[in-house]
């Protein structure tokens, strides 16, 4: 997949720095503030109104679970690790914690940039795979529908080829999808003549 | 009894961008004299300098070995975006600054740079939005093969698009080359309502000369209805590109000969009025403030405001004039002055494309 970067309008954009007052914090706000963002600063507990916040830049170093009011791992906004200790388990934490792009510390000079951009292109991704996989299942789900409304027709004499195009033309009439007039024509349990007839 | 201040250097003084950095150079050094005969100024500038001669794996070391052989903490210097890049981190460990007195493509705020002449707010998309306006939003996008090419037309493709214009082509050479043919060919099947050059040096002059002579075979590649654009171009290069130079337009806060400021007329070209500007901001942060040069740039920012330096201390970036000029009988004519605007290096406030600063007093 070929990503355009649109170089997006980033002020006025909310960041929480999840970290204790620490240098590396002084020189990430000030690179956040030069690009435009409104940051702020809390430790160890986030307030409510982080669930509203843009992007959330946390300790890998000493961040734990409990810190996060979302279900684990998946948070609503883009997620940047502050990494100073490179150890395989506190990399793993930040990665299931939902960690989109990280950052090395100490902070300096750079970084911050690059950081937002990567994290929220790999969100934006990440919302999108989730999207389709929804909506793929729900449609996994109708498909089940579909086949208990046509062998329901079935049984009432019809073939597969006469249920499915009856199906269709319910679907049309109704002005639905077609997997939702199977659901309709499930949920009346009453078969096609039912329906048919309540609809008369 | 003057403070002896040593001020870093570095500007390469042959190599295909030498007429930027000679311009840029001259306006330090003028500051420099003026600064050192002021009665009023405690400091006296001592010139620390080193030419990297255009290789660009020559920046760092020799700004490390400025900043290392000589008390001197900042450096004016720099043409090309990759060379101020490759010195930003020699700086970053020495706690010392780079003012940096050439256009660029923005998207940057170092701590340790301070950025004197225009970013794109400052310079492509006001130039762009007047373009439209007067010759349409079909455009053919050039280059030179580094960083200042591949942003300013990733931003100019987008704001193109966004306006509902069309990128006819977008092509790069690699720097000093000499192979502009194609380019020329692609123009001239695709003729776009203008042509955006990023290139620079020799590649830029030859390619502006023979596009003067695609323009007398056909009369549509001329500056009336396809116009050459530019965001660095200024006096300092029209010696070397003669007669073709006539219709090229470009964007920038000053052109030789205009009233801006107290100095009307003053400067050869915008280069060296950073230059000159960038040398007169430093020495009134350090006038009467003994120690003060070994200090931070941030820190030197931090006690003044906006409206004092010209530099905001967030971005370290300064307020300019935004002018539009074409050349006319060998000198720039200013066409559209949208006054004075704050440089914006990540777009915050927007792609509107001239915004007004917020009054500040002029600093002389």
């Amino acid at each position: 997949m070929k990503r355009r970067i649109r170089s997006q309008n980033l002020g006025g954009a909310r960041a929480i720095v999840l970290h204790r007052p620490h240098p590396t914090v002084q020189a990430l706000e000030r690179q956040l503030g030069a690009i435009g963002l409104v940051v702020e600063q809390h430790w160890p507990d986030l307030p409510p109104s982080a669930i509203a916040a843009d992007f959330i830049f946390f300790d890998a170093d000493l961040g734990h679970d409990q810190q996060f009011p979302w279900e684990d791992g998946n948070p609503p906004m883009p997620m940047i690790a502050l990494i100073g200790s490179e150890a395989p388990g506190r990399i793993e934490w930040a990665l299931n914690a939902g960690a989109d792009a990280q950052l090395l510390k100490p902070v300096g000079d750079g970084g911050a940039f690059s950081a937002l951009l990567t994290a929220r292109a790999a969100f934006e991704a990440r919302q999108a795979l989730a999207d389709e996989i929804e909506a793929l299942r729900r449609r996994l789900d109708q498909r089940q529908t579909v086949v208990r409304a046509v062998a329901m027709m079935m049984s009432l004499g019809k073939t597969e080829d006469e249920a499915y195009g009856q199906l269709r033309q319910m679907a049309m009439a109704w002005r639905i999808s077609f997997e939702a007039a199977a659901e309709r024509l499930v949920a009346a349990q009453g078969g096609p003549r039912a329906v048919d007839a309540a609809d008369d | 009894m003057k403070r002896r201040i040593d001020l870093g250097l570095l500007y390469s003084r042959y190599g295909s961008y030498s007429l930027m950095s000679e311009a840029c150079r001259t306006g330090v050094l003028t500051a420099v004299a003026e600064v050192n005969g002021d009665p009023a100024m405690d400091i006296r500038f001592v010139p620390v300098e080193r030419d990297p001669g255009g290789n660009i794996d020559r920046y760092a070391p020799l700004c490390d070995e400025i900043l290392n052989e000589s008390g001197a903490r900042h450096v004016l210097g720099c043409v090309t975006s990759w060379s101020r890049k490759e010195v930003i981190p020699t700086l970053e460990r020495a706690r010392a600054t780079l003012w940096y007195v050439v256009p660029y493509e923005g998207f940057e705020a170092s701590d340790h740079v301070v950025y004197t002449h225009a970013c794109p707010n400052q310079h492509l998309l006001p130039l762009l939005g007047w373009t439209f306006g007067q010759y349409g939003k079909r455009g053919y996008l050039t280059g030179s093969n580094y960083i200042w090419g591949w942003e300013m037309n990733r931003l100019a493709r987008e704001v193109i698009t966004e306006a509902g214009g069309e990128v006819m082509g977008e092509r790069y050479l690699p720097i000093g080359s000499t192979d502009i043919r194609r380019m020329i060919e692609e123009i001239r099947a695709a003729r776009p309502d203008f042509i955006l050059n990023n290139l620079i040096g020799q590649t830029q002059y030859l390619f502006l000369q023979a596009y003067a002579d695609l323009g007398r075979e056909d009369p549509h590649f001329g500056p009336a209805t396809c116009p050459i654009l530019s965001c660095n171009l200024t006096e300092c290069e029209l010696p070397a590109i003669g007669p073709a130079a006539e219709g090229l337009i470009a964007a920038g806060p000053y052109f030789r000969g205009g009233t801006d400021g107290a100095q009307p007329g003053r400067f050869g070209s915008s280069h060296e009025a950073a230059g000159h500007a960038a040398v007169w901001m430093l020495a009134r942060l350090l006038n009467q403030q003994p120690g003060a040069e070994t200090l931070p740039v941030s820190a030197l920012l931090a006690n003044h405001g906006t409206a004092e330096t010209g530099i905001d201390p967030r971005t370290h970036h300064t307020v300019l004039p935004v002018l539009i000029g074409q050349v006319h009988d060998g000198r720039f004519k200013v066409r559209k002055d949208f006054g004075r605007v704050a440089g914006d290096p990540y777009l915050t406030r927007g792609r509107d494309h001239a915004m007004a600063a917020p009054k500040l007093r002029v600093a002389k």
